[in-house]
């Protein structure tokens, strides 16, 4: 996956599930957190690290990838073998762990910037503001622009896409998506979309389907 | 990824992680009584059901009622540990008996929520609209003051859940403490006189005892909402169960003692008073120990219980509807969240939107708000959750007769089998005293209506599953696994699985 000049998938999906000016989260933390753990368990099965079989990762090759958010996930995937079942690694990894690994990438590379603003109550909160919009909104409108010109998506906006709809974030980055784009859409997740990812995303969208009737969302 | 052989074992991060979210016993129990809110039930439905069914024997109703549930319950708890998308009655029904009767329960479970939902606003309005005049002089037309409740629960509908918890919480704890100082109170009233009619068992065979049985039905509904924690509890042999039987014994317990109580210091006239005072007379039989100031917080109280009863209700709806849209059993649009704060907004909406339109139909017509949609709505929903219990009972059974594996005997048929045998009286002596529960002539319109509405729907659901299964049978292979199964979710799946249907 190295060759594409585009950011890691989670890097991605955190740029589009926030504004690209203010840095507010457009997801709730529990579905945000959701959506991140798959991208990063994706980026893994990317580097050809993992396997998805059947709701159960293997680690295929434990050599670190080099880049740091994604290895901590693989190591600690290592350290704890014993867990195997996807969901409770989703579950794991939202639990903040995704979240923190994410946005300490994109700051390191300079896209975000942290910053801690105070609200009514005194409570200080954090907000990783990007350093610039265009960069920030480029993983949305590149997707959005490539479905609307009927190109086909690389693998790893496939995802992106497929988290996209799983998060609910499409109620924001595909509103001006017409049917047959997203009929187009559809038929690249059915054939491009590697049987392992397609698995990956459908349980993903299941987590945030559970928090929500959990009243976690 | 046999790498941690050698090290020392250590805490796993993640084992950790994840149980710190667990849920324990107390929380479960809490959120199971928010939604079966204390003083509309005492305050609520006992004195109205008095009134218009002249039965005194109410007290012996919910003990009954309880033992009948805990029964249930042992079959019940035990099968959700087996199923996704427990805690919704449709997901045993669909496993245990066939899909197209779940399809059927799911569409007679959300009239029968909505009914409980929607009472709750002729309740509060016929309740509301005296003590408003009473404490600031202002005469509000009942259906103001719901229309006023029904906004307000539309718009937290939509917005952010959280708080909403909180909330219900506080209050429900402030309910329960004042239910049982009010109680107290009446046993230590001059006029106190033991009655053992509330008590009488025979009452649960003679003349009305189903009426009595569904009034005490309707105060249990909630208690199935245990087992959507089935997957979030720290013990999943353990917790829920256990919440699920401290919850029906609280209920038990507090709703027998405060109706015995109130019924006992109203004096042999209780029925009249009953009549007279409606609501008021639970709060009036304590009011001579306690001062107006203990009743001006009664009534606040009681309003406000009412209102988290609404709220607590439309959420229950809201992700009802929330699932069966993810399923495809409803409309794929009522499977979307909002996704800044994870409301499901769509089933809000929807909810919002019936109730609407059945609060303007009463006040056009100018129906009774307290007897005829509070204390109807309420027991009619009672009702349907009961039939609905019967038949998930006969899912149990079902169920477990063709996947024995993990559950003893006694889990699997013995408890199932005694529970729906006598769920099954239940239902009948239900079915046969709705004349008297509505108190109407025997043969007129309420009296078939009810019944004869849950058959309709339970038909159409029927006859929506069997479409389903000629023409999207991916969607109908998913039926009752609700929103947690990676088959048949939201816009992800739904887009593979249209995909492959649609050629």
């Amino acid at each position: 996956m190295a060759s594409a000049p585009q950011l890691p998938l989670a890097d991605d999906l955190f740029l589009t599930a926030h504004d690209t000016v203010k840095g507010k989260s457009l997801l709730s933390p529990a579905t945000l957190g959701l959506g991140l753990s798959a991208a990063l368990i994706a980026e893994l099965v990317l580097w050809r690290r993992l396997d998805l079989v059947d709701g159960k990762l293997t680690v295929i090759d434990d050599r670190p990838t080099g880049d740091p958010a994604n290895t901590a996930v693989l190591d600690q995937l290592l350290r704890e073998g014993h867990h195997r079942a996807v969901r409770d690694w989703i579950a794991f990894l939202a639990t903040g762990v995704a979240v923190d690994l994410t946005a300490r990438r994109l700051a390191r590379a300079g896209h975000v910037q942290r910053q801690e603003r105070r609200g009514l109550l005194g409570a200080a909160k954090v907000f990783y503001v990007p350093t610039d919009s265009m960069t920030a909104g480029w993983p949305a409108t590149r997707v959005r622009t490539s479905l609307g010109q009927g190109e086909l998506l690389d693998v790893p906006d496939l995802v992106l896409a497929g988290l996209i709809l799983a998060t609910g974030l499409d109620q924001h980055v595909f509103v001006t998506l017409d049917a047959r784009g997203r009929g187009q859409l559809f038929d690249q997740f059915r054939r491009r979309l590697p049987a392992m990812l397609q698995e990956l995303v459908a349980h993903a969208e299941a987590a945030v389907g559970d928090a929500v009737m959990a009243r976690r969302a | 990824m046999s790498t941690t052989a050698t090290e020392p074992p250590q805490e796993s991060q993640l084992s950790t992680a994840l149980a710190r979210d667990r849920l324990g016993v107390a929380a479960v129990v809490f959120f199971v009584m928010s939604a079966a809110a204390p003083l509309t039930v005492v305050a609520g439905v006992v004195p109205t059901g008095l009134a218009v069914t002249g039965l005194t024997g109410i007290s012996i109703a919910f003990l009954a009622v309880a033992v009948v549930l805990a029964i249930f319950a042992v079959g019940y708890v035990a099968m959700a540990r087996h199923i996704a998308n427990a805690g919704a009655f449709y997901a045993y029904i669909a496993r245990g008996i066939g899909r197209p009767f779940g399809v059927g329960a799911a569409w007679v479970a959300l009239v029968a929520y909505n009914m409980f939902q929607i009472a709750s606003y002729g309740g509060f309005g016929a309740i509301a609209s005296p003590l408003f005049k009473d404490w600031f002089g202002v005469d509000i037309k009942w259906w103001v003051l719901a229309l006023v409740c029904w906004a307000l629960v539309a718009v937290l509908g939509v917005r952010d859940v959280a708080v909403n918890g909180k909330v219900l919480a506080t209050l429900l704890v402030a309910e329960i403490i004042l239910v049982v100082v009010f109680s107290v109170s009446d046993v230590l009233s001059p006029n106190f006189h033991a009655s053992a009619a509330p008590l009488n068992p025979g009452s649960l065979v003679g003349v009305g005892s189903g009426a009595l049985l569904v009034m005490a039905v309707t105060g249990f509904v909630g208690f199935e909402q245990s087992v959507v924690f089935s997957e979030e509890s720290r013990d999943p042999r353990r917790t829920v169960p256990r919440a699920t039987y401290i919850a029906i014994s609280l209920i038990a317990v507090l709703y027998g003692f405060a109706a015995w109580s109130m019924i006992s210091a109203a004096g042999s006239n209780v029925v009249e008073r009953a009549g007279k005072e409606g609501p008021d007379l639970f709060f009036n039989v304590a009011s001579d120990r306690l001062g107006s100031a203990a009743l001006d917080l009664g009534h606040a109280l009681f309003l406000t219980s009412l209102i988290a009863a609404m709220i607590s209700f439309h959420n229950i709806i809201a992700r009802y509807t929330f699932s069966l849209g993810r399923e495809g059993v409803l409309p794929r649009a009522f499977g979307r969240t909002v996704p800044g704060t994870g409301a499901p907004k769509n089933g809000s909406l929807a909810q919002s939107a019936l109730a609407l339109v059945v609060l303007v139909i009463y006040a056009v017509a100018g129906w009774d708000p307290l007897v005829q949609l509070f204390f109807w709505g309420g027991t009619a929903g009672g009702i349907g959750v009961l039939l609905l219990i019967t038949v998930t009972s006969i899912a149990v059974i079902g169920y477990f007769a063709r996947n024995p594996e993990g559950e003893d005997r006694w889990h699997r048929f013995g408890a199932p089998i005694i529970g729906t045998i006598l769920l099954l009286v239940v239902s009948y002596l239900a079915i046969t005293n709705i004349a008297t529960l509505f108190g109407v002539v025997p043969g007129s319109k309420p009296t078939w209506v009810v019944p004869l509405a849950f058959v309709v729907v339970t038909i159409a659901g029927i006859a929506w599953a069997l479409i389903l299964r000629a023409n999207r049978p991916r969607v109908y292979a998913g039926i009752g696994l609700g929103a947690r199964s990676g088959s048949a979710a939201g816009g992800f799946a739904a887009a593979l699985a249209d995909q492959q249907e649609t050629p």
